[in-house]
């Protein structure tokens, strides 16, 4: 059976700054949430919300239905945006330590921690004090923390912030595996390319609002027409910036996105690109995920 | 409220307070203390060696009596040896056989004894002296060798008192006991301050609070550290006793259960009233140098007891100030340990500070148990101290 969580109405001030806004949405289990929005947005307080980590002015979390209380929150998982781990403290005991706050029993917590430890590449760093891992391992250390008592949901804030494309992988692959498993996931990241890639639902919030919010490919296949068009030897596109009706998505790598206004013929366009110099790539795509986040955000 | 998670972080603070160097530096360091105030004074009163006084042709015999009361009074083990004229005797003393020469008329010594000396042997001497004039007197007076033998025996009056006497080694036991809080307290409390600073700061705070309530994770905290200090005054009071017994110290003689007790009590009391304080403190700050700027403040009202404390034990007469402060939770684990050394407290008036104590206590955990929650996830600012208290 699917569960749920629900943020409702979620209203925050820190004085005359509003963190989050009448915010409200949800995450289904089995699927991976991204949580995106500029910085300040207000993403870390409402995950920290959802942990009762900040006083709420308006609003309620609820699991299933029900008001979250600290019981069902100890049954999930927290990665918070400042990494938080006792700096003199070995590595597999302060995982065990964690998971016993969580419920678990000491045989139990010491079985999922060298599990976890192992899952994520640092059991050779198990009995290493933390303060001694480079960055990436304290990240991969962190996720162990949040998942050794293994939660019904994830909450992680910044998970891929600061770890290299292997870490990415391996800390996508758990983050996959744990919804394919029945667990909510929810995480924020400024890495789209990779949100794209892994989630399945993405939330865009903007000063503490709720902007856009649907599946991937729903969020993708909305607003307007994308042609990636490539002419050979040109660097900065000023044909298509001429153009009626047509706007320079982005400009890399010698390729150019456009978004097109409704009206405008893709024809005119490809004679225009023709015009320009030779047409090595002209096709018609999705929004991607950047794209999408862009123009929620600016709108 | 889960008391296993208590359990959980109580048991986490003992290993981390236990395995680190500071601890086990300190617990050698107090030990070394309490080694010193143990077996210094017994190594100088057994360091006072043995007199060879050497008594010449000539004096007469109840002089030896005199010798002999007067090394007692001076606590001064003497050998008395007979020579056989005073040259002989003083050739024995000029040759180091000897320390003192008693002639028919006079005390005869190898240096000069200053008027300032006090050691046992001047005393000693100056008293022998003076023992050995009055036997002299006595004679000239026309007293018989066995009348003038009684007289040098005499005792003095003993001087009684309406009130009980208080030996001067409860006293002491209360000093030292009173001494060791305060080390301990300052140590523990600020251990309790920047831990939970450190927690904060490390944002390690905020994965705990996703687990458990804020008030599990600070009373598990106070109660590790409290446990800690304990189990060291524990194996601090069970040495001193032992070392005491083997040296066959009497320096805690009057050390009773009440006193070691009181202590202890007053230990815990002390620390299970200071804890919250602390802890409260560090949840609102995130530097080490902001660590200095509170320690100072909140350790006043410790200085103003334990200075207080060594004050009127030192004098013995307390004032009506100091008991007033017996009955203050924030002095009365110095104030309190003191009276009962000086034997100037009744039981009733004993169990109303501790009862004064406790309730205060479970007052100002109260407070900061809300200060704490409302500060330990403020990072990036000075938290506002009325906000805090008000909200």
């Amino acid at each position: 059976m699917s569960r749920r969580l629900e943020l409702e109405g979620l209203t925050r001030r820190f004085g005359s700054v509003t963190a989050l806004a009448e915010l409200s949405f949800s995450v289904e289990s089995g699927r991976v949430v991204g949580f995106l929005g500029p910085n300040g947005a207000g993403k870390t307080t409402a995950m920290r919300a959802i942990f009762d980590l900040t006083d709420l002015d308006a609003g309620t979390v609820r699991w299933d239905g029900a008001t979250v209380g600290h019981d069902q929150r100890r049954s999930f998982g927290y990665m918070p945006e400042e990494r938080g781990l006792y700096p003199g403290m070995r590595v597999a005991e302060q995982i065990e330590y964690l998971g016993r706050l969580h419920g678990l029993d000491a045989p139990a917590a010491a079985r999922a921690a060298a599990h976890w430890l192992e899952r994520l590449g640092v059991a050779g760093r198990a009995e290493d004090k933390v303060e001694s891992l480079s960055h990436g391992n304290q990240q991969r250390v962190q996720l162990a923390a949040a998942i050794v008592h293994d939660p019904e949901l994830l909450v992680l804030d910044e998970p891929l912030a600061g770890l290299d494309p292997t870490g990415i992988d391996d800390v996508g692959r758990v983050l996959v595996e744990q919804a394919r498993s029945g667990r909510g996931v929810l995480f924020s990241s400024h890495q789209l390319d990779q949100v794209e890639d892994l989630c399945e639902d993405v939330i865009i919030i903007d000063h503490g609002r709720l902007v856009a919010a649907g599946t991937v490919d729903e969020l993708a296949a909305g607003g307007s027409r994308r042609l990636l068009v490539r002419v050979d030897g040109d660097r900065d596109g000023a044909w298509a910036r001429e153009l009626a009706g047509v706007h320079v998505s982005e400009a890399a790598a010698g390729a150019l996105r456009l978004a097109l206004d409704p009206n405008t013929d893709t024809q005119a366009v490809l004679h225009a690109a023709m015009a320009a110099g030779p047409v090595s790539e002209f096709s018609i795509q999705r929004r991607r995920l950047s794209e999408v986040f862009r123009e929620a955000v600016s709108g | 409220m889960r008391l296993t998670d208590i359990r959980l972080i109580a048991a986490r603070e003992v290993r981390a307070r236990v395995r680190g160097r500071v601890f086990r530096a300190g617990t050698a360091l107090i030990l070394a203390g309490v080694t010193a105030a143990i077996v210094i004074p017994k190594l100088t009163k057994a360091s006072a060696s043995t007199a060879r006084v050497g008594v010449a042709a000539g004096v007469p015999a109840a002089a030896r009596e005199v010798v002999g009361a007067a090394a007692k009074r001076a606590g001064q083990p003497v050998l008395i040896v007979g020579e056989s004229s005073p040259g002989a005797a003083r050739s024995a003393l000029r040759a180091g056989r000897l320390d003192l020469v008693v002639e028919p008329e006079r005390l005869v010594v190898e240096k000069p004894i200053s008027a300032g000396d006090t050691s046992t042997e001047a005393t000693f001497v100056r008293d022998l002296a003076a023992a050995l004039g009055t036997l002299r007197a006595y004679r000239q007076a026309g007293l018989s060798a066995v009348q003038a033998s009684r007289l040098s025996k005499s005792r003095p009056f003993e001087i009684a008192s309406l009130e009980a006497a208080h030996k001067n080694t409860i006293k002491t036991a209360s000093i030292i006991g009173v001494i060791l809080i305060f080390i301990m307290l300052t140590q523990y409390l600020t251990w309790t301050l920047m831990g939970v600073m450190e927690e904060k700061s490390s944002r390690v705070v905020e994965v705990l609070l996703s687990a458990v309530r804020p008030l599990q994770l600070l009373a598990g905290k106070v109660l590790g550290i409290g446990l800690v200090a304990m189990g060291q005054a524990t194996v601090v009071v069970v040495f001193a006793l032992g070392l005491a017994e083997a040296v066959g110290s009497t320096i805690l003689n009057g050390a009773g259960p009440a006193t070691i007790g009181s202590a202890l009590l007053w230990l815990l009391l002390g620390y299970a009233f200071y804890s919250w304080v602390y802890a409260a403190a560090g949840s609102t700050i995130e530097r080490q140098d902001q660590v200095q700027s509170l320690a100072l403040p909140l350790s006043l009202p410790m200085i103003l007891g334990y200075v207080m404390a060594l004050v009127t034990a030192g004098s013995g007469t307390p004032s009506t100030f100091f008991e007033i402060l017996a009955y203050l939770p924030p002095t009365a684990p110095f104030a309190m340990p003191i009276l009962v050394g000086l034997g100037r407290v009744a039981p009733w008036q004993f169990a109303a500070s501790v009862l004064i104590s406790v309730a205060a206590t479970v007052l100002v955990a109260r407070v900061a148990a809300g200060v704490y929650r409302r500060a330990v996830l403020r990072t990036g600012g000075r938290v506002n101290w009325r906000e805090l208290l008000r909200a």
